[in-house]
């Protein structure tokens, strides 16, 4: 097993040098001649009636270009989650109504930022301030403001292809004010569980919402080219084939009349998925000016405007054995998503996604419900309600065990699920190495030893430390707009090769580890590959960087566009080494030789001129696609959790060492372990990369991150106030790669970038726990929270 | 966001810069490194007509000692502030001061003169002019109400600066040039305590800071300045305190005969914890004594919620970094 | 206000027409075209805009064109000479240092200068030298990782 020439090497990144020298084009880099640059006028109020937007000033300003407004859209609507149950409720520009501080009111274009700037603040907009609600709970309380209520006629973006569950009619429950979104999902008999276990406790977890911070602001460029009726753009995303499809819907355009250009990504996190008003709003201006318009957002905009994660409360039930089995578990989830639903149906729908694979519970049920209030928007980031609900049931576990004065890992082997499980919803494991994590991460943290410590320290001391450990799961994509990747393998004739691959490099490496699987299937060296991908006219369509399907999904379309284009050169090979059939050809370094005679051999240059000449003029081009989800053509149902969600799950465990000071409530993370099952490693420098990221952005969400909302306005808008970490706060770390070679995926490779940021949570807060003795509820972990905790204020 | 535009002008001496600070008669920000100033600008803080800068006064940029007495041009980076070995020698405080303000690629831009200088900081202030307009202009942005009190006409934004409180600690005094000629006075002095024009030039002196004085410090004195924050860079204090102990030897171990503790991040100016000193004072350092001490230290500061940290959590912090920076420069062992 | 000022960016000096409003970074990124440098936040807190200002890591979006006038500048731009990484850039790059690459920049110049002052930096001296960078990509690891494989 695993001897391979480029798959699990340590190569270095192929757009390395790029990056290094400055020379890779972001889109905030983007700069055409006569462009414009747009900016937007937004609402300083949470929730508000839209009188009047007066634009005449602005319009007559010398340098101002187009000003547009809600009136100039009326129809246009769009939405992360687009179904009939669910319909698009977000616009580019308000017409009736703001609902959060930052929703966009109008945008200008001017030739100059500053001219663009001065425009804004001649727009005079009338308001009728409306009561407004920040809390979801009060929101879904009776008599609380009513922030949605108007009927929308979209038709839906999801319905085209036909994808979905059977429709039906769902009746929700009228008394619950301000629902954006519900899931249900209950198996076994939970009651009679409940009243058979020997021991059962409820708690209630919290979570405060995050930032992504990707180091790239938000920007667009959109440039209309009327002489070929064609728009084309520059956008920082994840997914170019499903912006597109959002461009196309909200402007009328045929996908086939929208280019997305590509550009390098700062970074993304889940953040720039969703279609913002900024980017509508660029191509608009630049259909309407006949002329490029960038919109680049401000720091601010960025943490008010765009996305954060959503703010969760879980209220979870756990009755077990007194040997620690779990019997059955009942949890509740509450998730604030701000003004517009963003991804509320979906983040509910995934904490019970993220919840059921890791541990088995017979009887189970599981409640969410996503509601709107006047804060900011919320939508995926990294992990997508992984985080939230790993912390709240891996927490909730350790207090368990508290109780129970069993091992927290004892009773986490004794109900963690194995390799051959087939979860409730139809899902197979046919790769999980839980256990094996398990063992790995307590091992690498000396688990048994420092528990020991901790027990032992002395009451009086400043500094205790303490371990933890959590589990987390992840999905190695999913069945979602455009459903499937899709690869093309062009040979040239000197035997090198060109990927052309809808996937877009966001940092996590897929350029490296896609050209890794190309080189190995293909038997050429990465040297000899040139990607071309996050291109829209070029590429074949792609999932998109974000369900953590990438290695998976993506990676499979390359190793079969490859295995297509080999096949196409052995056939070649075989016809100039006179052999009936190419059987018995094998490559390596662009050479095709007969294995059992390697002096019969030929080179790929060869093969491939052979091809043109005598093969109907065939270059050589291979192509494979690869389905988000082989066995089903459909959505998973969001309200009912029915269906199947993903083809492979990542696992891990990951375990850490806090110091808490309990004079100051500072807790220094001191080490971090994970152990993750990603399948087999494409390539172990980008896998630890990713694991490091997670780790440091679970770690900052757990101690330090939080955005400070007072009434929908965001007091920390800034990398000053808004605390995550620097690399000061860098802890020392531990990786172990549990393979277990999942078969769907390419070479055994599945999800590595998102699960790991989910179980260092957990892992803190019992970490936190054991050191002083006290549990914390809720995230982040402030050093006021330890000393309210330890009452010293 | 980009800067507004302004006149800019680099007078090569200081007559000529306090007479450009006359002729704009308010309307102008002096710019020394720029790296609070910028900020502010960008957030429309203020937008003055001119900025007039302190680049080429070559004379604001030596630090040398003569007569007992260090003096600081009021523009040396911090950088050169941490290159200095007089200074790391002889006044160690300030070098880890320095070394504790923002981040490493500030501090070859900021300025002394200008960590002295710098302006108050509010959540409800340090905010972008959108950020802004979902309220009421607050009295230090030149309206009327304060939104951490919801009082009128009143400000209460915090002194957060790093370098002052060692300064003060030190008996150091601040040399300025105004319209009316040239004076000196200690720079506790310098301060308003309001939190709206928190020094006399914000007040509208008219003056340029020229130079910082400081006293070479007696061999029995022992100085430490203790920041606290969550992140050892880029971060404000919380708090941090200037701990100065002039110790005496008795038979019975080490006996305090003057003290000075001074404590930013707590309120509109650095805070003196002069009750804290008179408690110090003339007795032998022991723990009991310090814990006293930091207990009345920390009541004697009066945190209002200006930041994202809570009064209460402010105070508790007091007692601990004073406690440590009470052992520290006392050579007390843990 | 415009005001003509003379750089020495990446070895080449330069007069040049600006507005006295304009800081370093919009200097470099929109009238030079140096877009290495990049704009994470504006108000100096992320480093992603970090130059060599005679030799010391700085913040540009922070300084005043005007004020850097008559010094010198580098950019990454001018690091890699003759179509050769430098090192530096190479480390970055074996040791997985590069995600997204939108810190990569500024993270490198400072650690560049950081060997030039101090050859032989300690590990808590390399976090403490790249404290000013944000990088929400690596968790910082690799960086420091490649930054010591100069270390002996």
């Amino acid at each position: 097993m695993n001897d391979y020439n480029y798959i699990g090497k340590e190569i270095p990144r192929v757009d390395g040098p790029a990056k290094a020298t400055g020379q890779a084009v972001y889109t905030v880099d983007v700069k055409l001649p006569e462009m414009l640059y747009g900016k937007i006028l937004r609402s300083p109020h949470p929730h508000a009636r839209l009188l009047k937007v007066d634009t005449s000033a602005a319009e007559q300003l010398p340098g101002v270009e187009a000003v547009i407004t809600g009136e100039d859209l009326q129809e246009v609507r769009y939405a992360f989650v687009d179904t009939p149950r669910y319909p698009a409720d977000e616009q580019p520009l308000a017409t009736e109504k703001v609902r959060y501080i930052g929703d966009e009111v109008a945008a200008v274009a001017a030739e100059s930022e500053a001219i663009a700037e001065k425009a804004l603040s001649l727009i005079k907009v009338e308001y009728e301030i409306l009561p407004a609600v920040f809390d979801p709970e009060k929101a879904m309380q009776e008599g609380a403001p009513v922030i949605h209520g108007e009927q929308s006629a979209s038709t839906s973006f999801w319905e085209d292809w036909g994808v979905a569950q059977q429709k039906k009619t769902v009746q929700e429950d009228p008394s619950i004010n301000n629902l954006s979104g519900h899931t249900f999902v209950s198996f076994g008999d939970v009651e009679q569980a409940f009243q058979e276990a020997d021991y059962s406790r409820e708690d209630r977890f919290e979570l405060k919402p995050t930032a992504h911070c990707q180091m790239e602001p938000h920007a667009a460029v959109a440039s209309y080219n009327p002489l070929e009726d064609k728009l084309h753009v520059w956008l920082s995303t994840q997914g170019i084939f499903l912006k597109r499809l959002f461009l196309s819907k909200t402007l009328g355009l045929p996908a086939s009349k929208i280019r997305v250009h590509h550009s390098f990504v700062g970074g993304a996190f889940g953040g720039k998925i969703d279609l913002f008003p900024y980017e509508f709003c660029a191509a608009y201006l630049s259909i309407k000016t006949r002329r490029p318009v960038k919109i680049e957002l401000d720091r601010e905009e960025v943490f008010m405007t765009t996305r954060q994660r959503h703010p969760i409360i879980v209220k979870i039930k756990t009755g077990v054995k007194k040997d620690g089995t779990i019997l059955a578990q009942d949890i509740r989830v509450i998730a604030d998503n701000g003004g517009y639903r963003g991804s509320g149906p979906v983040v509910i729908f995934l904490c019970h996604g993220f919840s059921f694979p890791v541990y088995n519970v017979p009887n189970y049920r599981y409640e969410g419900f996503s509601i709107y209030t006047n804060n900011g928007i919320r939508g995926p980031q990294r992990g997508h309600g992984a985080p939230q609900i790993r912390f709240a049931i891996d927490s909730h576990l350790d207090l368990i065990a508290r109780d129970l004065d069993l091992d927290l890992l004892t009773i986490m082997h004794k109900n963690v699920r194995q390799e051959g499980d087939v979860l409730p919803n139809g899902d197979r494991l046919d790769s999980c190495g839980l256990t094996e994590c398990l063992m790995g991460a307590a091992g690498a943290i000396d688990w048994q030893k420092k528990r020991e410590q901790s027990h032992l320290q002395a009451n009086g001391n400043r500094y205790r430390r303490g371990v933890g450990i959590s589990l987390c799961s992840m999905f190695s994509g999913a069945m979602y707009y455009p459903f499937a990747s899709a690869a093309v393998v062009k040979m040239h004739d000197d035997g090198s090769a060109t990927l052309f691959t809808g996937a877009q490099d966001i940092g996590q490496g897929s350029y490296t580890t896609m050209s890794q699987v190309l080189a190995e299937e293909l038997g050429i060296g990465i040297e000899d590959i040139c990607v071309v991908a996050g291109d829209t006219e070029l590429c074949p369509i792609d999932l998109g960087s974000f369900l953590s399907c990438t290695a998976l999904v993506t990676g499979n379309a390359v190793k079969k566009a490859a295995a297509d284009a080999k096949r196409q050169m052995l056939e070649s090979a075989a016809d100039l080494l006179g052999l009936a059939d190419p059987a018995g050809l094998k490559t390596q370094n662009k050479m095709i030789y007969l294995e059992d005679d390697p002096q019969k051999s030929v080179s790929f240059a060869q093969a491939i001129q052979a091809s043109v000449l005598k093969r109907d003029g065939n270059p050589i081009i291979g192509r494979g696609s690869f389905k988000g989800y082989p066995r089903t053509e459909r959505y998973p149902s969001l309200a009912k959790a029915k269906g199947l969600f993903t083809g492979a799950y990542g696992f891990a465990a990951q375990a850490a060492e806090v110091e808490v000071d309990t004079l100051t409530g500072l807790v220094r993370l001191v080490k971090a372990v994970t152990f993750h099952d990603c399948g087999f490693p494409l390539n172990k420098t980008v896998v630890e990369g990713q694991i490091h990221g997670c780790v440091s952005m679970g770690a900052g969400q757990a101690l330090s991150e939080e955005v400070h909302l007072e009434k929908g306005q965001l007091f920390n808008p800034s990398f000053l106030h808004y605390q995550l970490p620097i690399a000061l706060d860098t802890p020392e770390s531990a990786e172990g790669l549990v393979a277990t070679i999942e078969p769907s995926g390419p070479f055994g490779a599945k999800e590595v970038g998102e699960g790991c940021v989910a179980g260092i949570l957990g892992a803190i807060a019992n970490a936190v726990h054991d050191a002083i003795g006290v549990r914390i509820y809720s995230l982040p972990i402030t050093p006021e929270k330890v000393l309210r905790a330890l009452k010293k204020i | 966001m980009r800067l507004l535009e302004f006149d800019y002008f680099e007078p090569r001496n200081l007559e000529d810069a306090v007479t450009k600070v006359r002729e704009f008669d308010g309307n102008y920000q002096i710019i020394a490194g720029g790296t609070d100033l910028l900020t502010a600008l960008k957030q429309r803080l203020s937008a003055p007509a001119g900025l007039v800068s302190l680049d080429h006064i070559s004379s604001l940029k030596d630090i040398w000692e003569e007569d007992d007495v260090i003096t600081i041009g009021a523009m040396c980076t911090l950088e050169d502030v941490l290159s200095s070995s007089l200074i790391a020698e002889k006044l160690p405080a300030l070098n880890q001061a320095a070394w504790d303000v923002g981040s490493p690629l500030l501090r070859p831009l900021a300025t002394i003169g200008g960590n002295i200088c710098l302006n108050t900081r509010c959540r409800f202030y340090n905010q972008s002019s959108f950020w802004r307009s979902s309220r009421d202009t607050c009295y230090k942005a030149g309206g009327n109400i304060c939104h951490v009190t919801n009082k009128r006409d009143s400000c209460v934004a915090t002194f957060s600066a790093d370098i002052p409180p060692v300064l003060i600690a030190h008996g150091a005094r601040v040399r300025l040039a105004g319209p009316k000629g040239v004076r000196t006075l200690p720079l506790e002095q310098f301060y308003t305590a309001d939190g709206r024009f928190p020094h006399v030039i914000m007040a509208g002196s008219g003056e340029i800071l020229q130079e910082i004085e400081v006293p070479l410090p007696a061999p029995q004195v022992s100085c430490v300045y203790h920041k606290f924050r969550m992140r050892e860079s880029i971060d404000f204090p919380v708090l941090g305190v200037a701990v100065m102990l002039k110790l005496g030897e008795k038979k019975s171990g080490k006996y305090c005969e003057d003290a000075c503790l001074v404590i930013t991040g707590a309120e509109p100016a650095p805070v003196e914890a002069v009750q804290a000193r008179e408690e110090l004072l003339h007795r032998r350092l022991e723990p009991g004594l310090l814990a006293r001490v930091a207990e009345i230290a920390a009541s004697e500061i009066h945190p209002i919620k200006t930041s994202l940290i809570s009064p209460r959590y402010k105070r508790e912090i007091a007692k601990i970094i004073v406690t440590d920076a009470l052992k520290k420069a006392g050579g007390i062992e843990e | 206000m415009e005001k003509t000022i003379r750089l020495t960016v990446n070895g080449e000096e330069k007069t040049l027409k600006i507005g006295v409003q304009q800081t370093l970074l919009e200097v470099l990124r929109e009238d030079l075209g140096l877009t290495g440098t990049k704009k994470g936040c504006n108000q100096g807190e992320c480093g992603a805009c970090t130059v060599l200002l005679d030799g010391k890591p700085v913040s540009s979006c922070l300084l005043l064109a005007v004020k850097a006038d008559g010094k010198t500048v580098l950019t990454i731009e001018g690091l890699a000479q003759a179509g050769e990484l430098h090192p530096m850039q190479q480390a970055f790059n074996e040791k997985g240092a590069i995600q997204c690459g939108f810190c990569s920049p500024g993270m490198i110049l400072v650690a560049k200068s950081l060997l030039e002052r101090n050859p032989n930096p300690s590990t808590q001296e390399i976090k403490e030298a790249i404290a000013g960078n944000i990088c929400r990509c690596t968790g910082y690891l690799q960086i420091i990782e490649a930054i010591r494989s100069f270390v002996s």
